[in-house]
């Protein structure tokens, strides 16, 4: 048998070898890694590598990419191979960062306070005036404690002297911490024997830093309620920001969820509202505050920055943070680092040419074809531009942009990483690398994450390595060369209140459950009829062309979807089912379920997040396995009822049973009460002879999966009394509609009720009570009875009962749920964010 | 020149509002020329929340916030001001000349140039062109003072454009205003500012109150006053004087300043986010300066 091959990685034979040193040998804190890989054959860590993308799919972990109109989401990319960084050379980083995120601190108090850098001619007014990132609003805004900056990413890379140079900052509300985490959480389950042994310096402190900082910007309460603040589903990285949420153990809102009044920011949940004392912030700042910043936003809160002026909210990072990431600051701040720290920076950045100087910017235009060239203010899909690989006309057109408008362009010489190994196809190979670390305020100094956020080009040469062009990430290791003491945990403080706490989720969270609930349902019902029905088809006997009739109706109307055609064979029947409107229109329920599940994403377990995964994989196969005429139908959509029976199995198992669950439950309840009255109205209406009658009867029995347990207690054939029984009274199963209502009940009662001194029944309670009363009041021999080849009664009550049940979820939706009315502007100008 | 302002503002909403959020600009600052001894607010409906506070550029912020349901929002201001003449040469010849005054603009360190420059810069709403600068170009000459220019060009923007005062809504790009040559104060403040900013030269914005005079014998009604707008430029040396192009002259007593900054954006008088309210609200402003 041949030898598995296994993985090789010489030295690179120039400069920028991460791995070895100049003499071919591997520098010692790459040894062991390097050498467990050797011993690994390729097929081994070819399954490791397929185990962290389906452990990241799990876990939901994408980053969403935005095109020119629609948002597409890409699965996180992670390498096997970490970054690994020696103890020793980590502590010179971190010193670095920590002196680094001080200056910037500081730097932040001054261009929203005194602006002494900009009056003792330190900073060219310019560099800031002319800034988009500077809010002017946002003047004298202080928070409670030592620091402006919370939190602060700091781009690097490592030349080939093997130092490192700071290629830009974030400060806007820096992303990156949550992939890094969930990174870490993927490599040590999948090489977990590797990553003990290194003795990797751990990245918990980070977070809990992170979490003490944000609750000591509320002191005045005991138990504050913090909020990462979305933009939502669509955001390129909602992942962190669902699992940041879930992880830290804080409330996931958008700007819909909040509210201000009195002068206080509030979250609608359930119970009316509650206030919210912190916010972390993930929606850059100009979009946070219609009524003072961008008028044009819908992701901000009206009223919020005078709610934080007043010191009655705190949002970190403050408001107008993104001015640091001015590129036009890095040519400054040796200067500006004398001024305020009294020294220069210890980590050099990358040296940058600002157009807004007359010697820069004719540096600039004579020597384009050599520099790396950026618009001073980020935009999302908008690149910088590399000189060296522009075209002619191209950089004509960029000439004339920076003629025109200096202030906004800077300038920075092409630097090359150095390479790190990289698992590619089947070979080790040489990638050059970004390292994002992330530094968090905590009490006097800030906290580095030990590591951070490693992403590696996807050629040899990538220019641009960003996330949003697909580039891949590493893990960072900070390997020490003895095992580390477990830092002393602080004691995890007391969450008394958290029971109570997490069932009061915002009503947003609360009504896509609600839909997610009722979409499941109903996607469950449509396939079940057309599976049903496509049995029924490729049973021995043909169908008449009555049972047709009455099987398509039912399909259709569960499917809402409308088809004239009669079709004259089975045959006919089955391509007609087969291609256009009903896979279309179940894939649309499929996604809209999809839609509300991303809405309540940080509530959803990673189990349940491998069904949903599942379903989004099978819905492409509604329309093409569908249509090939080799394959039973009916096995095609067994994968996908098996799926939704899954979820419903999780969500019943392993939610908690907080609101949340109970309006899922009371979702799918309410649907399938309302499906199963409409499969009544067409199945059972219409008297049949026999053998049809009982043929459909049958039918609904099994699409109802109640022909098993009708077999067993009655043994004969199906019966349509006694069918009805089964499908509409019958309290011990659960498929009845008896069954759906008494559970509509039980979640009601336990909802939050109205604050009144009067007996009165809700009117949703009594709405309910009707619906329960008329069927308990039913008699099976009356609705099973026809007159004119019809059963008028069972028509009439299924009717009733339908359009009941829409009101009452239309009152459910108006009691529980948030309305809110449009906003407008009392005056529109135009806002241009200078 | 002392003076009692009162400012009222009503909106007539076509459908119910539930809440808003506003903020307005309607308290005088007290500025090198003019003190403000007292200014009050009052809203109907009742709001939940008010705050006074002064903002980036000095001016005084009033912001409130109603949570009662309302069809109508009256805002009524009333202030005390006196003002006085500006401090400025009345031979305006004298003074920095425009070459010297934009060497200055460039190299000087001294604070009140550095702070300046954030006037040179294009905003939400005056962005400098080339058009621009060729109407003003000619009157600029290298050895002319500054304010002797300012002034000539304020004189061409009065004789070539037309005010009307149905023209315009509030914000008319400057391209438009240029083409039509016809506008309000707002416009011709703008178009002057942008003129100056594509030259290098600092101005800023300026809103406030022009008392009018009745005709000769006639007595004064009530309300017939405006909220007005002109600028202020930066002569290096001389500081910041204020010209009003909508009436071809220096600002004088008469112009009570409310707010400045860099266009009409900084130094609305009211403007907030409003749920519900309808389409095209009713709008009706009356300003009363009295002398006191």
């Amino acid at each position: 048998m041949p030898q598995d091959p296994t993985l090789e990685y010489s030295p690179l034979g120039k400069p920028g070898d991460e791995v070895h040193e100049a003499d071919g040998t591997i520098k010692p804190h790459w040894q062991y890694v390097m050498e467990s890989f050797s011993a690994l054959p390729l097929s081994a860590l070819q399954e490791r590598q397929n185990k962290a993308s389906r452990l990241l799919r799990d876990d939901g972990a994408s980053y969403n990419v935005y095109s020119d109109d629609q948002t597409s989401s890409r699965h996180w990319g992670l390498d096997l191979v970490p970054n690994i960084i020696s103890s020793e050379n980590w502590g010179d980083i971190e010193a670095a960062l920590l002196e680094r995120s001080e200056l910037f601190n500081l730097m932040l108090r001054d261009i929203y306070g005194p602006r002494q850098l900009i009056r003792t001619g330190v900073l060219p007014p310019e560099a800031i005036y002319a800034h988009r990132g500077f809010l002017r609003a946002c003047q004298g805004i202080r928070l409670p404690g030592d620091h402006e900056l919370i939190t602060h990413a700091v781009d690097m890379i490592r030349g080939a002297d093997g130092r490192m140079i700071v290629l830009a900052d974030r400060t806007q509300s820096p992303s990156g911490t949550g992939y890094a985490l969930e990174n870490r959480t993927v490599m040590s389950r999948v090489l977990p024997s590797m990553f003990r042994d290194s003795h990797v310096h751990r990245l918990a402190g980070y977070f809990q830093q992170l979490r003490t900082k944000l609750l000591s910007l509320c002191p005045h309460r005991s138990n504050p309620r913090i909020a990462v603040l979305t933009p939502g589903p669509r955001n390129e990285t909602y992942f962190e920001h669902a699992y940041l949420a879930n992880y830290l153990g804080f409330y996931l809102v958008q700007s819909d969820d909040l509210v201000v009044r009195g002068g206080f920011l509030w979250m609608k949940s359930l119970d009316g509202l509650n206030h919210v004392d912190v916010i972390l912030r993930r929606v850059d700042d100009s979009y946070c505050d219609p009524v003072e910043l961008r008028s044009d936003s819908r992701l901000g809160v009206p009223g919020l920055l005078d709610v934080v002026r007043a010191g009655n909210v705190v949002v970190a990072n403050s408001m107008g943070s993104g001015i640091l990431e001015n590129p036009v600051l890095l040519k400054y701040l040796p200067e500006v680092s004398k001024a305020l720290l009294g020294r220069e920076l210890r980590m050099q950045s990358v040296t940058t040419y600002w157009c807004g100087d007359d010697a820069d910017r004719a540096y600039v235009l004579s020597h384009l074809n050599q520099l790396v060239i950026k618009s001073t203010y980020r935009k999302p899909g908008e690149y910088s531009t590399n000189g060296t690989l522009a075209s002619a006309e191209a950089l004509a057109k960029l000439k004339a942009a920076i003629i025109a408008d200096p202030l906004s362009y800077v300038a920075q010489p092409i630097l090359s990483s150095n390479f790190l190994p990289t698992f590619s196809d089947s070979e080790l190979a040489p990638r050059p690398a970004i390292l994002r670390s992330f530094t968090v305020a905590g009490a006097g100094s800030y906290t580095v994450m030990p590591g951070g956020l490693t992403r590696v080009g996807n050629e040899d040469g990538s220019f641009v390595i960003s996330s949003q062009v697909g580039a891949s990430s590493k893990d960072t290791w900070v390997v020490a060369s003895e095992p580390q003491r477990d830092m002393a945990k602080p004691a995890e403080e007391v969450r008394a209140a958290r029971d109570s706490e997490i069932i009061n989720l915002p009503s947003r969270v609360l009504e896509n459950l609600f839909w997610m609930g009722r979409y499941a349902e109903r996607a469950e019902a449509c396939l079940r009829i057309l599976r049903t029905t496509y049995r029924q088809l490729n049973g021995e006997d043909p169908l008449s062309a009555q049972m047709r009739v009455h099987l398509l109706e039912a399909v259709t109307k569960l499917a809402s979807v409308t088809i004239t055609d009669v079709p004259a064979s089975d045959r006919s029947m089955v391509s007609l089912l087969r291609e256009g409107a009903v896979p279309a229109a179940i894939a649309g329920v499929l996604n809209s379920m999809l839609f509300c599940a991303e809405e309540a994403k940080e509530l959803l377990s990673s189990d349940t997040y491998r069904v949903i995964n599942d379903i989004r994989d099978s819905i492409p196969l509604l329309d093409t396995e569908l249509g090939d005429h080799f394959q039973t139908p009916d096995e095609v959509l067994d994968p996908l009822v098996t799926a939704l029976m899954a979820l419903a199995g999780l969500n019943h198992e392993s939610m908690t049973r907080g609101y949340g669950w109970r309006f899922m439950d009371m979702g799918r309840r309410l649907e399938r009460a309302v499906q199963t009255a409409n499969l009544t109205e067409c199945l059972l209406v219409p008297e049949l002879p026999e053998p049809d009658q009982s043929r459909i009867a049958e039918a609904m029995l099994v699409a109802q999966e109640g022909l098993i347990s009708y077999r067993r207690r009655y043994g004969a054939r199906p019966d349509v009394t006694i069918g009805l029984n089964l499908v509409l009274l019958d309290p011990d199963s659960p498929r009845s509609v008896m069954y759906q209502l008494t559970h509509m009940v039980m979640h009601l009662r336990k909802l939050p009720k109205a604050n009144t001194p009067l007996h009165e029944m809700s009117p949703i309670d009594k709405a309910l009570l009707e619906c329960t009363t008329r069927l308990r009041l039913a008699s099976l021999s009356e609705l099973a009875q026809a007159s004119e080849a019809e059963r008028d009664h069972l028509r009439q009550q299924m009717k009733h009962l339908s359009e009941s049940l829409m009101t009452i979820s239309e009152m459910i939706s108006d009691r529980y749920f948030d309305h809110r009315e449009a906003s407008q502007q009392l005056v529109s100008v135009k806002w241009e964010g200078l | 020149m002392k003076y009692r302002i009162c400012h009222i503002t009503a909106y007539k909403y076509a459908s119910r509002v539930s809440h808003c959020y506003n903020l307005a600009q309607m308290m005088p600052r007290t500025t090198q020329r003019q003190t403000c001894f007292s200014s009050k607010i009052e809203v109907t409906p009742k709001v939940s929340r008010e705050t006074r506070r002064e903002d980036f550029f000095g001016n005084n912020i009033f912001q409130f916030e109603i949570q009662n349901p309302h069809r109508e929002l009256v805002i009524t201001a009333t202030s005390q001001v006196e003002t006085r003449p500006q401090i400025v040469d009345t031979n305006l010849d004298l003074g920095s000349t425009c070459a010297e005054a934009l060497l200055k603009m460039r190299q000087s360190k001294s604070e009140d140039v550095l702070l300046a420059r954030e006037f040179q810069l294009d905003s939400a709403m005056i962005e400098a062109s080339a058009e621009l600068r060729d109407y003003a170009q000619d009157l600029f000459t290298p050895d002319r003072s500054l304010l002797s220019a300012v002034s000539a060009l304020t004189e061409r923007i009065f004789t070539d454009f037309t005010y009307s005062p149905l023209s315009t809504t509030i914000a008319t790009p400057i391209a438009e205003v240029m083409k039509n040559r016809k506008g309000v104060c707002q416009d011709f403040a703008h178009l002057q500012i942008g003129c100056l900013r594509a030259m290098g030269y600092a101005a800023k914005y300026v809103s406030g109150y022009l008392e009018t005079l009745p005709p000769p014998g006639e007595e004064k009604l009530v309300g017939v006053d405006a909220t007005h707008a002109w600028l202020s430029v930066f002569s290096p040396g001389e500081g910041w004087v204020e010209f009003d192009p909508t009436n071809n002259c220096l600002a004088s007593e008469q112009h009570i300043i409310t707010s400045w900054g860099r266009d009409f954006n900084d130094a609305t008088p009211l403007k907030g986010v409003i749920f519900g309210g309808g389409r095209n609200p009713g709008m009706n402003v009356s300003v009363d300066v009295s002398r006191v």
